[in-house]
């Protein structure tokens, strides 16, 4: 496991898009959330009772940056399937939409758009953001036991 | 001539008791509103009672909904250090507007503070909802019941809160601050404009304590 994990990431253009994955994800999360603000002045805080979502989104962020890239390289020097990557992308987005709605301005956005279905919608996605996230990690992990599995097989690798 | 008398009589008197009858009803029903009130460029005329000093030099106009947990975090965690060192201090005061958007039981619980505001309670009502928030958007804690029961546990006259709020007296007073938000440009909750002598500053988000003083000891 942690040796396809390094072949990948000993490439510099996979680590690099690891972290820039990393990178994107945990700041454009963190901002959604309101943990970290860019107007008027550019300020982080953790308020009390918001640690629980601040550590499920890291956790999303670093599974994407590791998830990810992977798939990638799978496709890329493999040629392999495009299948796998699917469900990462898909872990990332649920795990980035939840929450990512309540009371901010894209929340308001789907609800001044859609109505009361946006309005159902957004409800949903924040009253279960918790249950949701976890989901999204769940499906985040399920994919990176499978792509390594996968990579040590298709690369013939002996731990 | 007597029956002209009797007339004159019967009408003296239902005219007494239609006066008699408007007075009571405005008495009990009554809305305290200051159409004029303007804090900057928005109209707080429909929103809160102002807290603290109205003749305070910066006006904090924070715009919310009783569902918003991000308008939880602010109360929880913001707003006590505001209101200790600048709404006590009379450095500042503080007009809460409705952006009531979130979901069906926003509107009610919105409407719901301004029935406990007839009984001069807006701001044991409009701390009390924000204390109870639970984390379910129309989850049932914003219900008219819960809402009915939170008015109880301060003590109000329910007759008075029922009846206020089963008729939608100040539907038209939430929606109006709502469409005020908007007009704005507030894109969510909760959403501040720090209003000074010298402008306005827009807030957007659960900011932290920090920034408000950066902006309000520029302005005081």
């Amino acid at each position: 496991m942690t040796s396809t994990t390094k072949i990948v990431f000993s490439n510099p253009r996979y680590a690099v898009l690891g972290f820039v994955i990393f990178t994107c994800m945990l700041v454009g999360l963190l901002i959604m959330s309101e943990f970290i603000f860019l107007e008027p002045y550019v300020v982080s805080h953790l308020p009390t009772g918001t640690e629980t979502a601040f550590v499920l989104i890291v956790i999303i962020s670093v599974f994407s940056a590791l998830v990810l890239p992977m798939n990638i390289f799978r496709i890329n020097i493999l040629k392999k399937s495009k299948q796998k990557m699917g469900g990462g992308i898909f872990g990332s987005i649920i795990g980035a939409a939840a929450g990512a709605c309540s009371c901010g301005p894209i929340g308001f956005a789907v609800i001044s758009t859609f109505g009361s279905v946006g309005a159902t919608a957004t409800a949903f996605l924040t009253n279960y953001e918790t249950p949701i996230r976890m989901v999204a990690i769940g499906i985040l992990i399920v994919t990176y036991f499978t792509t390594v599995k996968s990579l040590k097989m298709e690369c013939r690798i002996n731990p | 001539m007597n029956k002209k008398g009797l007339l004159i009589g019967i009408v003296s008197i239902a005219i007494i008791a239609g006066i008699a009858a408007s007075i009571s009803v405005s008495d009990s029903e009554s809305v305290n509103l200051d159409m004029e009130r303007t804090h900057g460029t928005i109209s707080t005329a429909m929103g809160s009672p102002i807290l603290g000093d109205p003749s305070a030099p910066v006006t904090i106009v924070e715009f919310g909904d009783y569902q918003c947990h991000q308008c939880y975090n602010w109360f929880h965690n913001t707003k006590p250090a505001i209101e200790s060192q600048y709404i006590q201090t009379g450095k500042a005061n503080l007009v809460f507007v409705d952006m009531a958007f979130l979901g069906n039981d926003s509107p009610r619980a919105a409407q719901a503070s301004y029935c406990a505001e007839d009984q001069e309670m807006y701001w044991e009502y409009h701390g009390l909802l924000y204390a109870s928030q639970e984390s379910k958007i129309d989850g049932g804690w914003a219900d008219s019941e819960r809402l009915k029961a939170f008015a109880f546990s301060l003590g109000l006259d329910m007759e008075l809160f029922e009846s206020c709020l089963d008729s939608g007296k100040y539907s038209k007073r939430v929606q109006y601050n709502t469409q005020e938000a908007r007009e704005h440009g507030v894109r969510g909750t909760p959403g501040f404009f720090i209003v000074g002598p010298d402008g306005q500053q827009q807030l957007a988000g659960a900011q932290p304590f920090s920034v408000f003083k950066q902006i309000l000891d520029t302005m005081a």
